[in-house]
């Protein structure tokens, strides 16, 4: 605390403003405020405490919005910022990622798809063929064995024969056009390690973001923690010291009592 | 190079909503920030900044240029948090915000920063945080402008419309006052 005298003759705090900010008004006063701080310590003390204050306030950042756009007509639209990331990824590899996700999850349900003779069965699970062990292996030999006289057989050759034609239908309009391929067709033939590395990034940064998060928990706890303890420690010794007061004031009451009776007695 | 927002503007009133949402994106953050920072509520702040675009939408194809877009759209901002303020009939509070502030806080800071420098970064923002809410509105309004989005003196004073000495006097007051408290919070703490 400075208290010294302060004889600058213009407006002191509109001119420690000025040169906090360095946003300074005319030169001339701007000078004559400085000549005045080199001979006044209670304006120079004044000036390093408001620039400490910018400091602090420097540091004070709002949390991340979710921001929101707004489309041609207006209306805005709530841009969710755990989900675009999505968005940045082409959607034949959204597919690609999603038919990983369904054979996986097939392979964990084991699941199993039959087309014979009974029609389509679906089965998941880790049973066994409620028919007995053996016949499962029986009905696969016999697959193997009659596998032309399988209805879907013909259904596979139609299929492959469908395909087929599509094929040669899309080859034939694609040599029509004269352009050449896309530089955007071009690369979305050469997908997996993009989107490989794509995913392995995502899930590292989730593993260290959560790694952190736990970390500042942690750290956080601990210091509730010790405070509370520290609290906890004052509120005991405190009271430890009423208790002993009270404690000492009954014991000299007591005394007190005793030293009236026994010269009492005396006195008989 | 990039468009200025006065062709972006200009783009805007011709019908480009593309443009529009490009000053959206320019914009978005530092008014966001700014009602943040006035108001103080991370929800009511989203909720100002995305007003904020919508007025400035419709009040388009009346914006002649006369300010800055950027102080046009910082005046709808102020107005929306002084009505915001207004409506709510209280003093605004300026909390940590609603939902996992430390994980976005783990998330946004270096992987360089120890643990411990993130719970003094925190701490240090909410003794911030709870100095600021201590001062009247226009004190607020007059930091915030100056120290968080850099607008010169004249500028506030054309923004808020008031004299510029008042501004001035404004900063010193409101800086004094955060002085105090944060000296007392720092003080206080453990």
């Amino acid at each position: 605390m400075t208290d010294s005298f302060c004889g600058y003759a213009g407006d002191r705090d509109q001119a420690l403003v000025a040169c906090v900010y360095e946003d300074g008004g005319e030169a001339g006063e701007q000078a004559l405020f400085e000549e005045h701080l080199a001979t006044c310590a209670r304006c120079r003390n004044e000036l390093a405490a408001l620039r400490g204050v910018r400091a602090q306030l420097a540091r004070w950042a709002p949390p991340e919005p979710a921001f929101s756009v707004i489309d041609g007509s207006g209306q805005s639209a709530r841009r969710n910022p755990a989900t675009q990331w999505w968005r940045e990824i082409p959607a034949w590899a959204q597919v690609a990622a999603a038919l990983l996700f369904l054979g996986v999850s097939a392979g964990i349900a084991n699941l199993d798809v039959r087309y014979d003779a009974n029609g389509l069965s679906v089965r998941t699970g880790w049973m066994p063929p409620a028919a007995g062990a053996g016949a499962g292996s029986q009905t696969a030999a016999g697959v193997a064995a009659d596998g032309a006289a399988a209805p879907w057989r013909a259904d596979l050759t139609a299929l492959e024969r469908q395909l087929k034609e599509e094929f040669r239908t899309m080859q034939a309009s694609s040599r029509s056009q004269t352009t050449p391929a896309s530089p955007q067709m071009i690369r979305s033939t050469t997908p997996d390690a993009d989107v490989l590395r794509r995913v392995r990034a995502i899930v590292d940064e989730s593993e260290k973001r959560q790694q952190r998060e736990l970390a500042l928990r942690v750290a956080e706890v601990m210091r509730d923690v010790n405070a509370q303890r520290r609290t906890d420690l004052v509120n005991i010794d405190r009271m430890l010291g009423f208790v002993q007061d009270k404690v000492g004031v009954e014991v000299m009451k007591d005394r007190q009592r005793l030293d009236l009776l026994y010269r009492a007695s005396q006195r008989q | 190079m990039p468009w200025t927002d006065e062709e972006l503007v200009a783009k805007s009133i011709g019908g480009d909503a593309d443009s529009f949402n490009e000053l959206v994106l320019r914009w978005e953050r530092p008014i966001y920030a700014l009602a943040y920072r006035t108001i103080g509520r991370e929800e009511d702040a989203r909720d100002v900044c995305q007003e904020t675009f919508l007025r400035a939408f419709r009040a388009l194809p009346g914006f002649r240029g006369q300010a800055k877009f950027s102080s046009w759209l910082y005046r709808i901002a102020l107005n929306l948090c002084r009505d915001w303020v207004r409506r709510e009939r209280r003093t605004p509070v300026v909390q940590p915000p609603e939902d996992m502030d430390l994980i976005e806080m783990a998330a946004a800071a270096e992987p360089s920063e120890s643990i411990e420098d993130l719970v003094a970064r925190k701490d240090l923002t909410r003794l911030v945080e709870r100095a600021m809410a201590l001062l009247p509105e226009e004190q607020r309004t007059a930091i915030v402008l100056k120290e968080y989005h850099g607008l010169t003196f004249q500028e506030i004073a054309d923004l808020v419309g008031c004299p510029l000495s008042t501004v001035k006097t404004r900063l010193y007051q409101g800086l004094t006052v955060l002085r105090r408290e944060l000296a007392r919070n720092n003080k206080a703490k453990p």
